[in-house]
């Protein structure tokens, strides 16, 4: 274990409540946003990163001649936008959204390493923090140049943010600030002192 | 860690501000098509030669191929057409609506949206009169409001003035080669 939440100095519990409150809210309002701009089925996301940004497949190749249609709308209609993502707007999204959450997750991640776990399971963790960003911006990105149906991947990467950060701030919240802690896991060991002496040296071996 | 920290400024810097409404698109269709109580979308899907037409004469064409004009209509009376154009920048989007009346000449121009930094330099812009320089212009004039407002304002402002320019180029060029 680098270091151990459980032991930290209190203004470092502190920071991290702070910080996973902070990201929980705006978790909140993203999926907010989401609900306005795109929708949580595939089919919405499909509209939204789809090609045309219209029912799938239609009029995707120009005509050959400039085609003129006319319907009726009402005020109401003309208010509202279809939001669609185009491919420029990807673009921008991609280069804009990327990092924030490479940090967003870098960020849970340091948090993981505090916490009394398993090493294949903060390992799997990790992963499952920076699979779901990838995964979301692919979907998209799939979506507008291969197929409608990879929208999928993109809920799918949205409920994997959603699902790392529950996992991360119940784990950090509850060995913060609820569970007894234990001894030391970075002084303590089976014989009096061999660990901080182990940990001065730097030799990790028994 | 000093890196990470780096790193989350940057990511703060670079990060484009939400979208702000400046004007609710049902004001500016009651504002630039007075008088209409039935309105239409005449949607125009254009081939590739006309697409290739309107680069040519504007550096500019829909990027889904499709010009949306809203025919706001009295009775049998036609009261003008508006067109909502969006023109990107690297501080986000900005959403015009420009109106025309029964002529054919651009009756005015609202901006609908722009980004929450972007927004103080465009209302600098508005103040000074920017989108006063449309009204009543004839479509085959180019667009000079950032001229005209450009040494009343700040340099940001001056260049929201010049995209809110462009988007009106865009649409009196979409309007003069494609509206019928």
């Amino acid at each position: 274990m680098l270091y151990d939440l459980r032991h930290s100095d209190l203004r470092v519990r502190w920071l991290v409540t702070l910080l996973l409150a902070t990201l929980g809210t705006s978790y909140l309002f993203g999926a907010w946003m989401v609900g306005l701009y795109a929708g949580f089925s595939p089919q919405k996301v499909g509209e939204t990163y789809g090609p045309s940004g219209e029912a799938p497949m239609v009029m995707q190749m120009p005509p050959e001649t400039t085609m003129v249609t006319e319907r009726p709308v009402s005020m109401a209609e003309m208010g509202e936008e279809q939001h669609h993502v185009d491919l420029n707007l990807l673009v921008q999204d991609t280069h804009v959204h990327m990092p924030m959450y490479a940090v967003i997750a870098a960020a849970l991640s340091v948090i993981v390493l505090g916490l009394a776990l398993p090493r294949g399971l903060g390992l799997g963790l990790i992963a499952l923090l920076f699979a779901a960003p990838w995964l979301d911006f692919a979907g998209m990105w799939l979506t507008k140049c291969v197929s409608p149906s990879f929208a999928i991947l993109t809920l799918a990467g949205g409920w994997a943010m959603a699902l790392g950060y529950t996992i991360v701030a119940a784990l950090a919240t509850y060995q913060m600030w609820w569970r007894k802690p234990g001894p030391h896991p970075l002084t303590s060991s089976p014989r009096r002192g061999e660990g901080e002496r182990n940990l001065r040296s730097g030799d990790s071996t028994p | 860690m000093r890196t990470l920290l780096l790193g989350a400024v940057i990511a703060a810097l670079l990060h484009i501000t939400p979208t702000v409404i400046m004007v609710k698109r049902q004001d500016a269709v009651a504002h630039l098509l007075p008088g209409a109580d039935q309105f239409a979308a005449r949607e125009l899907h254009l081939s590739s030669g006309d697409s290739k037409k309107l680069h040519d004469a504007v550096g500019w064409e829909p990027p889904d191929g499709v010009v949306t004009f809203y025919v706001g209509k009295h009775g049998d009376q036609t009261m003008g057409a508006l067109i909502f154009m969006r023109v990107d920048c690297q501080h986000g989007p900005i959403e015009l609506a420009i109106g025309y009346d029964q002529k054919g000449e651009v009756r005015g121009v609202e901006v609908t949206k722009a980004t929450v930094e972007m927004k103080p330099w465009i209302l600098e812009a508005l103040r000074a009169g920017l989108t006063n320089s449309y009204n009543g212009m004839a479509i085959t004039q180019a667009p000079s409001g950032a001229e005209k407002v450009k040494p009343q304002i700040g340099a940001m402002p001056g260049y929201m003035a010049e995209l809110v320019d462009k988007g009106v180029m865009h649409a009196n060029a979409a309007y003069r080669l494609f509206y019928r």
